[in-house]
């Protein structure tokens, strides 16, 4: 919507260290025009529940609707304010050879690291041993992915082990420190630390942030949007966080998770440009999948996931917003040949997808929770080999690619792909490639309907679960073995060992 | 078994909590659920005791059954215990005293700061299922409330859940409450969450952690 012109959706233009790929749309144009009707439906008709009162204030000032306890957004303010949204953003960093922007016309791809893990497996007498994350993970990590070639920007990995109090401004000073790229600073413990962390660095330019200020579906939760509110005030970019589970806390429906997600992402940018009209905001939507086969449990880089969240790139090209994409979250436990496997679909289709700014595409684990200073270089390795195949065919069929991806990334650690492993890597691919539901009208309104009525009763899992049954019965979620093995990493803890003694 | 007993056990089975639900195969709306069915077996004279002994009872071990075998999945699990909540719902007040053997109450909470509610809702919905009566207080509970709670319910069981690491903590700031109002010794304390653990729940003095709802059920049905 924002911008219309087409050559942008078809061919992807490198900057600065930027990958230069065609882009593999799975949507149409005309799919995203569905999505995005049945999410203004939502926003007018359903609307988000808004703990701010200060969001709340803004938002009926300029003509939404308070309706009982959620706020309806027109579609006019909606669509005015995609049109008002900035379309670059521009990152600096330390060292102004690693400056990065992130532009909508002429898009490029970053990758970099991510999340808040809790844990850190450390590589003690011959094993990996699981511990909580500390201050001195934090500065180790961001020292090795100093040195990585494929990590173009820091997203905070772990918090500091400090007081809540102290935690903003430690890991802020310990990124200024340590790292000469563009330092995302991901949540805002405290609010009011803010102008503090600008002084800190000094340049504004210098700092991100990533807000996850929904809470699905369709809430926008306190304390996090005041923290919002005051990122867009000061005018630092910020990316628009929501991650529904498929099953659980949306419709398993793909048509149904998207309608939802997109729902969550556009009343946060109307929100931030009622602040500051052309707000610096980036579309992070994160539409993966619940475990329905066990425990309900998120699932980050099954097929599902991957396909439904290389939708989303589509989706911010459609709108014309600045993409954060996301990547490689592993939902194994340890290093071994299943991570390689899944974290290099999950590359391959991000990167495919022309997703920019892809956050925690390094080091990732048990879905979030877990990170590994080892991993971050095994992950940065397969990157190369990654940016190597797209490299040597700008003509790509990305499924060739996908399976070439796979066999040789495993390969770098001396695992060789046997036949029913291929099969599966091959099974998992068509999974990501393959439409399981048909766009229209008719589907787009089911999905709407369903979420209207969860979050009408007041037990919205409940109803994802229960409207979920039948989908689970036509194969929504896939199902299919994992590789077993291990790795050969005597290379990787050299490089550890070597980065660190320096 | 009469027919109309049949048809709610099938329907226990099925997941089915009125004629709205499509069913597994998406062909089944129009047709009676459990409330129906159970409302119109009060109706033709039926006993309340033998629709839940011999109707809700048998269709719910029997999803228990399908559940162990892997032909169930959570949601089924999930569609079964509610129905199993409904039809209790309709029966227990007309059962007479010794009919309904409850397994004791249980006060469920997420903590102050944290508004997720999945994973407690999916453990109440099974609680019910497996004969618990429970109170849920909600989402985002002071510790101050859920200790009024569990001093006016007298409540055997609470469980507390948090999502968030931020929030977990508030888990140990009930538990000390409880202690300093000499409740701690007269109810069992069971935390579950993604940030949680057992050796976090060591850490603050609970008695039980759920690595998931089926594992915290699992756990209580063996003690309980």
């Amino acid at each position: 919507m924002n911008t219309p012109d087409d050559t942008s959706l078809r061919q992807m233009v490198s900057l600065d260290k930027g990958l230069t790929v065609e882009r593999t749309r799975l949507l149409s144009e005309a799919d995203c025009r569905l999505i995005h009707e049945g999410s203004c439906r939502l926003l007018s008709e359903t609307g988000v529940r808004v703990e701010s009162d200060a969001a709340v204030r803004i938002f009926r000032e300029h003509g939404a609707i308070l309706y009982k306890d959620r706020i309806r957004i027109p579609r006019a303010m909606v669509e005015r304010a995609v049109q008002q949204a900035a379309n670059t953003i521009a990152l600096h960093a330390k060292n102004p050879d690693n400056h990065i922007t992130i532009d909508v016309n002429t898009p490029a791809i970053y990758f970099g690291t991510g999340g808040q893990a809790l844990n850190v497996l450390h590589y003690e007498n011959s094993e990996f041993v699981r511990k909580p994350a500390t201050t001195r993970d934090l500065i180790e990590i961001v020292r090795i992915c100093e040195q990585m070639d494929n990590v173009d920007f820091i997203t905070r990995p772990v918090e500091p082990d400090v007081s809540e109090e102290e935690m903003d401004l430690t890991k802020t000073r310990i990124l200024r420190e340590y790292t000469s790229k563009h330092m995302n600073l991901a949540n805002l413990v405290q609010t009011d630390n803010l102008p503090d962390i600008i002084e800190t660095v000094g340049d504004p330019l210098l700092i991100s942030f990533i807000a996850s200020l929904t809470v699905s579906p369709l809430n926008l939760v306190s304390p996090t949007t005041d923290k919002f509110l005051k990122m867009v005030e000061h005018d630092i970019p910020v990316s628009i966080s929501s991650c529904p589970q498929a099953g659980t806390t949306a419709p398993l429906s793909e048509i149904g998770e998207l309608v939802q997600v997109n729902a969550e992402v556009l009343s946060a940018v109307v929100l931030a440009n009622l602040v500051r009209s052309g707000a610096r905001v980036f579309y992070r939507g994160i539409p993966i999948s619940a475990d329905l086969y066990s425990d309900g449990s998120p699932r980050w880089c099954q097929p599902e996931s991957i396909r439904r969240v290389a939708l989303i790139t589509d989706l911010t090209y459609f709108y014309g917003i600045p993409c954060c994409g996301t990547a490689a979250v592993s939902d194994e436990k340890a290093l071994n040949p299943q991570t390689v496997a899944e974290k290099t679909l999950s590359w391959v289709f991000e990167a495919a997808s022309g997703a920019q700014f892809i956050n925690s595409a390094l080091g990732m684990l048990e879905q979030v929770l877990t990170v590994c200073p080892e991993q971050y270089i095994i992950d940065d390795m397969a990157l190369t080999l990654i940016k190597q195949l797209f490299n040597q065919s700008p003509e790509y069929n990305v499924r060739e690619l996908a399976e070439t991806a796979v066999s040789e990334a495993l390969g770098l650690f001396d695992v060789s792909v046997q036949p029913e492993t291929a099969e599966d890597i091959s099974d998992r691919i068509d999974f990501i490639l393959t439409r399981q539901e048909d766009y229209s009208s008719e589907t787009v309104n089911a999905g709407v309907e369903l979420i209207q009525e969860a979050v009408e009763s007041g037990r919205s899992s409940s109803k994802f679960m229960r409207a979920a049954r039948t989908g689970l019965r036509s194969g929504w979620l896939y199902k299919g073995p994992r590789m077993e093995g291990s790795l050969d990493l005597t290379e990787v803890h050299n490089i550890r060992n070597d980065i660190l003694a320096t | 078994m009469s027919d109309i007993l049949e048809q709610i056990r099938k329907n226990v089975i099925e997941g089915r909590i009125d004629s709205a639900d499509e069913g597994f195969d998406g062909d089944m709306a129009g047709e009676p659920g459990v409330i129906e069915l159970v409302n119109r077996g009060l109706e033709d004279s039926l006993s309340p005791d033998t629709i839940l002994n011999e109707a809700v009872s048998p269709g719910m071990e029997e999803v228990g059954r399908r559940y162990e075998s892997g032909e169930y999945l959570i949601p089924d699990m999930l569609a079964a215990a509610e129905c199993v909540s409904e039809a209790t719902k309709i029966l227990e007040p007309l059962l007479v005293d010794g009919d309904i053997n409850s397994r004791g109450k249980f006060i469920i909470a997420t903590v102050e700061g944290d508004l997720h509610d999945i994973g407690k809702n999916i453990v109440s919905t099974l609680l019910r299922g497996a004969g618990f009566e429970v109170e849920d207080l909600g989402v985002g509970i002071e510790a101050r409330e859920v200790v009024n709670a569990v001093e006016k319910s007298q409540a055997k069981f609470l469980g507390l859940s948090a999502l968030l690491t931020t929030t977990m903590g508030h888990m140990e700031e009930v538990i000390e409450l409880l202690h300093e109002n000499g409740l701690r010794d007269k109810i069992f304390v069971c935390i579950g969450g993604a940030p949680t653990s057992q050796e976090f729940a060591e850490k603050i003095g609970a008695d039980l952690y759920g690595a998931d709802a089926f594992d915290a059920i699992n756990k209580l049905e063996a003690i309980a």
